[in-house]
């Protein structure tokens, strides 16, 4: 007998069908992602066509910093939405205690959430920048084109962003039980306490314990000042993948251990 | 149908208790289901019934005493009680913007591999078949009921447990889900049904637990609780008067009047003609004398004044 502990293809497999058969969801992602990314180079080109004295082109490396910025802070939003879906979903819908009478460990319910929810946003969020990175190179006009190890690491860094923010969207989500509750946190957390407490000199160090700060020191040095927000606190990679790491895992475990010992 | 235990009883419980703070909502609960039974768990609103079956099924912890699913000792290998278990709790509940076969393959991923080819056959049982690609945010109550017992039955379930199954359900809805319950019973499941509903509880089941503040107040076959008492409406011109009469005769149990008919609880029902004998000598004028047997209901009012009598 097995004892259900991890979580099965098929479980994994069913989340994300729970997901991709929500519409809604489904469009308010793409417009975040795919969409944001498509009308922002569109008004760039078309206003450079339209005075190309007054405006440069759409693409080029700083353009290519500039959207994957966008990216990273609407990616953020579609995380904490899909993120908070796959989290507490099941809950809202008031069918996880179904899940949980068919004797499956919670563990297992709760694991299986993550590569769902992931599987469901990564495609948006590769194909939003898929989109950037060939009209960084086709729009550069007169701008400097950036090279292939460019756009690989600005779409590492765009992708690693969104992942981050998504897996702490599905941990505040299972903890706290309530969709909109958690994008509310997450969205809180990333756009408006994170630029804050980053610029507050006077925190110091402390500063570098946010994992957005952290985010914004491992944005590619290529990119210059493109995909920043407030000022950059200097932070080695080992520092960036402790504060990253440390965030995640105690995110995850926080919320499963949560998970399992709520009344379902 | 194979089952996994030779136990008579597929529920058992052993002093079973819950408490939130202060309050205790399960108190000392000893339950004994048969095998192959229908069984009615009845009490009142707020009587406990919906957080005993939370903890039969491991949705929430019970603060003492032991259970047994199956033969299974719960939560300690609930996996492997669960997996012949089907449960509904509370009102079914649903991914509305999934199909109703689209939902049955969520809950069969959960469950073993071959929870999935028994989709086709569980709708079809049901009646859902032509509406099971239909979202299920257009299903009528009845029909999310009916796919709720669905998904019970991809567990090929030995123990189906309903809480409350006939809420909100019209007539014929009822009189289909009593339906359900016989065939399943006839297939040699066991269903356990929670219900403050006497009538239904005493129309779908055979066996039955009555519960109050907590505590299971009485067990048994239907039959069993009925017992041999019977009941005589009387019908007279002095309802007062017929009333001291028949309080003070030994046969009686129990007289209630509802200010026109009294109803008398008599343990044998030849004692019939000397209370009428009684009430003519005492100048009552007899208008209706109508023996019946006992309901459930009767003998859980009994019950419950009892009770209340000796609290």
């Amino acid at each position: 007998m097995t004892t259900f502990a991890l979580p099965a293809p098929r479980l994994v497999a069913a989340d994300v069908l729970r997901l991709r058969r929500n519409r809604s969801l489904a469009v308010v992602t793409g417009v975040l992602t795919v969409g944001a990314v498509a009308v922002t180079i569109a008004v760039m080109e078309l206003m450079h066509v339209a005075s190309p004295a007054k405006h440069g082109p759409a693409g080029g490396v700083q353009n290519l910093g500039h959207v994957a910025f966008l990216i990273a802070m609407l990616g953020t939003a579609a995380a904490a939405i899909v993120g908070s879906r796959a989290g507490a979903g099941d809950k809202d819908a008031g069918v996880y205690r179904d899940l949980v009478v068919t004797g499956r460990s919670r563990v297992s319910l709760y694991l299986s959430r993550i590569p769902a929810g992931f599987a469901f946003l990564f495609p948006f969020v590769a194909a939003a920048y898929a989109l950037e990175a060939v009209s960084a190179v086709v729009f550069a006009g007169s701008n400097p084109v950036p090279d292939a190890r460019l756009l690989a690491l600005t779409g590492l860094w765009t992708v690693l962003e969104v992942a981050f923010f998504y897996l702490l969207s599905v941990a505040v989500a299972a903890l706290l039980g309530s969709r909109s509750y958690a994008i509310g946190v997450v969205l809180a957390f990333r756009l408006a306490i994170t630029p804050l407490v980053a610029s507050i000199s006077a925190l110091g160090i402390v500063r570098e314990l946010m994992p957005g700060v952290a985010m914004q020191a491992l944005a590619p040095a290529g990119l210059g000042h493109a995909a920043r927000q407030g000022p950059t606190v200097p932070m080695s990679i080992g520092a960036v993948a402790a504060v990253l790491i440390v965030w995640a895992v105690a995110a995850v475990a926080l919320a499963g251990w949560r998970d399992v010992t709520r009344d379902a | 149908m194979n089952t996994t235990s030779i136990s008579p009883y597929v529920v058992e419980t052993d002093g079973l208790s819950k408490r939130f703070g202060e309050r205790t909502v399960v108190r000392d609960v000893d339950l004994r289901v048969p095998r192959g039974s229908a069984f009615g768990y009845l009490g009142p609103n707020g009587a406990g019934k919906t957080t005993l079956i939370r903890m039969l099924l491991g949705l929430t912890p019970a603060t003492a005493g032991s259970m047994r699913l199956l033969g299974y000792p719960v939560p300690e290998q609930r996996t492997r009680a669960l997996a012949r278990v089907g449960a509904i709790v509370e009102e079914p509940r649903f991914h509305g913007h999934l199909t109703g076969r689209e939902n049955l393959r969520i809950v069969a991923a959960a469950r073993g591999r071959e929870a999935a080819g028994l989709i086709d056959g569980a709708l079809d049982q049901v009646g859902l078949t032509t509406r099971a690609g239909d979202r299920v945010k257009t299903y009528s109550l009845g029909m999310k009921q009916r796919l709720g017992i669905a998904r019970c039955l991809l567990a090929d379930p030995e123990l189906l447990i309903l809480d409350e199954p006939m809420n909100g359900l019209d007539p014929g809805g009822i009189q289909e889900f009593r339906g359900f319950v016989r065939s399943f019973v006839e297939q040699g499941r066991t269903i356990v049904l929670s219900s403050h509903l006497l009538d239904e509880v005493e129309k779908t089941c055979d066996h039955v637990a009555i519960v109050d503040g907590g505590a299971i107040v009485a067990q048994g076959s239907i039959d069993e609780l009925r017992g041999d008492g019977h009941v005589v409406f009387v019908e007279v011109d002095d309802t007062d008067r017929a009333r001291r009469v028949l309080a003070g005769n030994a046969a009686v149990e129990r007289v209630v009047d509802d200010g026109h008919v009294l109803a008398v609880s008599i343990l044998d029902a030849r004692a019939v003609p000397d209370l009428n004998r009684r009430l003519v000598e005492a100048g009552v004028a007899v208008q209706r004398l109508e023996l019946q047997q006992a309901s459930l209901e009767q003998r859980f009012l009994e019950i419950t004044t009892r009770l209340e009598n000796a609290a």
